[in-house]
């Protein structure tokens, strides 16, 4: 998954987060961004479709459908940290549209790139990963909190 | 007539088990027919409505075991009000006050009593099973009179049933001296087991080979049930949320290696997805397979539990499987005679709903399990094509339940109706006895339907259909239909009207927000005395204006069944019978 592609390149000249000025910035990313979470839902039918109650109960409590899973957001050498829903995304490419949003940097997922930041994130076994390698379902289950690392500078 | 002694041809009638079976022996002769209800032990009744108690203990005096339906099908999807009836009562009190030496109740969709379990209990000092589905009406008070009075209880089985849990010590009441329990599922309680006293009752119930689980009963608990019963055939296993910590799954992998009769796995309410390893050992000997209530396993991790179950025979699973998981399904489970797939996201239109399946799943599935005879199958999209693949590749289904989520969603390729692919289905599938049917659909497929079906005897139609002549072509054509439900399409009084007596050949009729006219079911009743025409109209309005009422007004719910006994005497209010 080359999450990279979506995103043009453009040049960062300091250490830490940099606006990127609209005129160098030729993507073309939506202001308003839609969650899924926050789009009407529709008045759940009790006779439709026709399944038992019990089967109803249980997909109405499921963690999917209602709750949320609520990260911890670092942006490397600021201090203080964001929480973001993942389950608000539809995957990965929604969730690096909202993180530009929120920290006002284009931020890549997939391979290292030394002009940008780069989105990484803490397993269920401790161990920092990239994202965007696995299935977002995945992803889901095994995320702890994300990271965005600072582009090198060489 | 007869050339053997009477003893001689009841002996022989004892080998004969199939009620319908039964039903045409008793019908040869009046010496047959005598012969025959002193030798019948099981009955089953299809409509409690159709037949009162009296009359059955006056039929057959030897009855040992006695099979209950009650409200309608459509009663699964709260089409049905609460009271509308199916009460057992009258039946336990009846069969109390007779000699009638019962051992076997079964009751499916019934208004069930503390009262009444505990008249049973206290009447019938052989009885050894009790299975109740979709019941309501009771709670673990009645379960503690079951156990506390029936020496002899061999199977205590709740599927499904909405019971209102006390959260008592229904399971302290049975005593130490019980020791005969072959089934015990307690699935459907939703409260707080005391699970000390479940695993003294498992502990000394050695022919115990079913046991099904409720939510409240820990990993750990599960572990030391499953180590003092490890000839457990069928396992219901309960709510897991947490991963378990090591030490936890290795005594739960430890048990679960012992018990090698297991062939039947269901429950994981609420299952966290690493318990599921610890059942892969036994999936190579499993049979059947219920994973339609871990509503919290993704797609990934059934998969891998899926692969290791070559024996498969039945499979109900979410359709959180995807369709890649049902390829999987067909090349691993050669033996799956049966597959259900339910919808895992009611909510209808999620843009990420990856995971749903499609035609893609089902043709897939009959492409590989060539023993396949009986699918429900709930899927976003279906196209003609596919169906029409499936027929060729499984002539062999006996019932066959499509349900396309959104109600008149065509064919998604050709925009055109289902009708094609359906009717290839019912011509193909000679021996085809329930179906139904989904997506958008004209009269069509009721002509191939009526024309084809020649062994349907349940149909299920939503949101189907065009004019009166869809309904027509299956009441004039299926021989052998015995219920037919429909909701929500637009058939009127004509194809009502049009063979009255048609439905003393069939167990009942049910339609819901159709055409159909109070003046219509009138007609109805007036010319069929051996019908129960009613009618359920719950709304308000509808009630306050009796007095000026309208014969043009549409009926909300007509349900009409054949009867022996006339009209019933326990319908509330809101239910007229005509």
């Amino acid at each position: 998954m080359e999450f990279s592609n979506s995103c043009s390149s453009f040049s960062s000249s300091s250490v830490d987060s940099t606006k990127p000025s609209p005129s160098e910035s030729s993507v073309n990313l939506s202001l308003s961004l839609t969650f899924p979470s926050t789009s009407p839902q529709r008045e759940a039918r009790q006779d439709w479709p026709p399944i038992k109650s019990r089967l109803r109960d249980t997909l109405k409590g499921r963690r999917g459908d209602d709750t949320s899973l609520f990260v911890k957001v670092y942006m490397e050498g600021v201090p203080i940290g964001r929480k973001l829903d993942l389950c608000a995304f539809s995957g990965y490419e929604s969730l690096l549209e909202n993180l530009y949003h929120m920290f006002d940097t284009l931020i890549i997922c997939g391979k290292r790139d030394r002009k940008h930041h780069v989105l990484t994130y803490e397993d269920k076994d401790g161990d920092w990963m990239m994202v965007g390698d696995i299935p977002w379902d995945m992803f889901l289950e095994t995320v702890r909190r994300l990271k965005i690392t600072r582009p090198e500078r060489y | 007539m007869n050339y053997f002694p009477e003893e001689v041809i009841e002996h022989v009638f004892n080998f004969i088990a199939s009620h319908r079976d039964r039903n045409s022996i008793s019908l040869v002769c009046k010496s047959w027919h005598k012969i025959e209800r002193f030798c019948r032990k099981k009955v089953f009744i299809g409509n409690c409505y159709a037949i009162n108690p009296e009359r059955l203990i006056r039929r057959f005096p030897c009855l040992k075991s006695l099979t209950l339906k009650g409200k309608p099908h459509f009663a699964d999807f709260n089409l049905v009000p609460y009271e509308w009836g199916g009460f057992v009562h009258p039946w336990i009190e009846a069969l109390s006050s007779s000699h009638v030496g019962l051992e076997e109740l079964r009751l499916k969709r019934m208004v069930v009593t503390d009262e009444s379990l505990d008249l049973l209990s206290r009447s019938f000092p052989n009885f050894k099973s009790l299975v109740l589905v979709s019941c309501e009406g009771f709670t673990t008070d009645g379960l503690a009179s079951i156990a506390s009075n029936c020496r002899h209880l061999r199977e205590l089985d709740l599927q499904e049933n909405e019971i209102d849990d006390h959260r008592g010590q229904w399971l302290n009441c049975f005593p130490d001296s019980c020791t005969t329990l072959t089934s015990l599922n307690f699935a459907c309680l939703k409260g707080e087991t005391n699970v000390a006293a479940l695993e003294r009752l498992v502990a000394r119930s050695p022919n115990l080979k079913t046991l099904k689980l409720n939510r409240a009963v820990p990993l750990d608990a599960l572990a030391r049930l499953m180590s003092c019963a490890p000839q457990l055939v069928d396992l219901g296993v309960g709510s897991y949320e947490n991963e378990p910590d090591p030490e936890s799954f290795r005594k739960l992998m430890a048990a679960i290696q012992k018990c090698s009769s297991l062939r039947s796995l269901s429950g994981f309410l609420e299952a966290a997805p690493l318990c599921l390893p610890a059942f892969y050992p036994v999936c190579q000997n499993l049979i059947s397979l219920n994973l339609s209530y871990a509503a919290e396993i993704r797609g990934n991790h059934l998969i891998k539990l899926i692969q290791l179950c070559k024996r498969l025979q039945r499979l109900w699973i979410l359709d959180s499987i995807g369709d890649k998981g049902l390829v999987v399904v067909a090349a691993t489970c050669k033996e799956l005679q049966e597959l259900r797939v339910f919808p895992s996201d009611l909510h209808g239109e999620e843009d990420n709903n990856n995971a749903a399946v499609t035609e893609v799943g089902l043709v897939a599935i009959s492409a590989g399990c060539p023993k396949l005879h009986s699918i429900l199958y709930f899927c976003k999209q279906m196209t003609n094509a596919a169906l029409i693949t499936v027929a060729k590749n499984c002539p062999n289904f006996i019932r066959f339940r499509l349900c396309i989520l959104e109600p008149h969603k065509p064919d998604h390729i050709t925009s055109q109706s289902l009708d094609e692919g359906f009717g290839a289905i019912v011509q193909a599938c000679k021996g085809l006895r329930r179906l139904s049917v989904s997506g958008l659909l004209n009269d069509q497929v009721f002509l191939y339907i009526g024309m084809y079906a020649e062994e349907l005897e349940m149909l299920s139609i939503a949101f189907a259909g065009e004019t009166d002549k869809g309904m027509l072509y299956v009441l004039n054509g299926c021989k052998k239909l015995r219920k037919l439900e429909i909701r929500d399409s637009p058939f009127g009084n004509a194809a009502l009207l049009a063979d009255v007596h048609k439905y003393e050949t069939m167990r009942s009729l049910w339609m819901s927000s159709c055409e159909v006219t109070l003046g219509g079911c009138k007609r109805l009743a007036q010319n069929s005395p051996r019908l129960n025409v009613e009618i359920i109209n719950e709304s308000e309005s509808n009630r306050m204006e009796r007095n000026e009422e309208d014969e043009r007004d549409k009926v909300d719910k007509l349900y009409l069944y054949r009867t022996v006994v006339g009209t019933r005497k326990d319908a509330p209010p809101y239910v007229r019978i005509l």
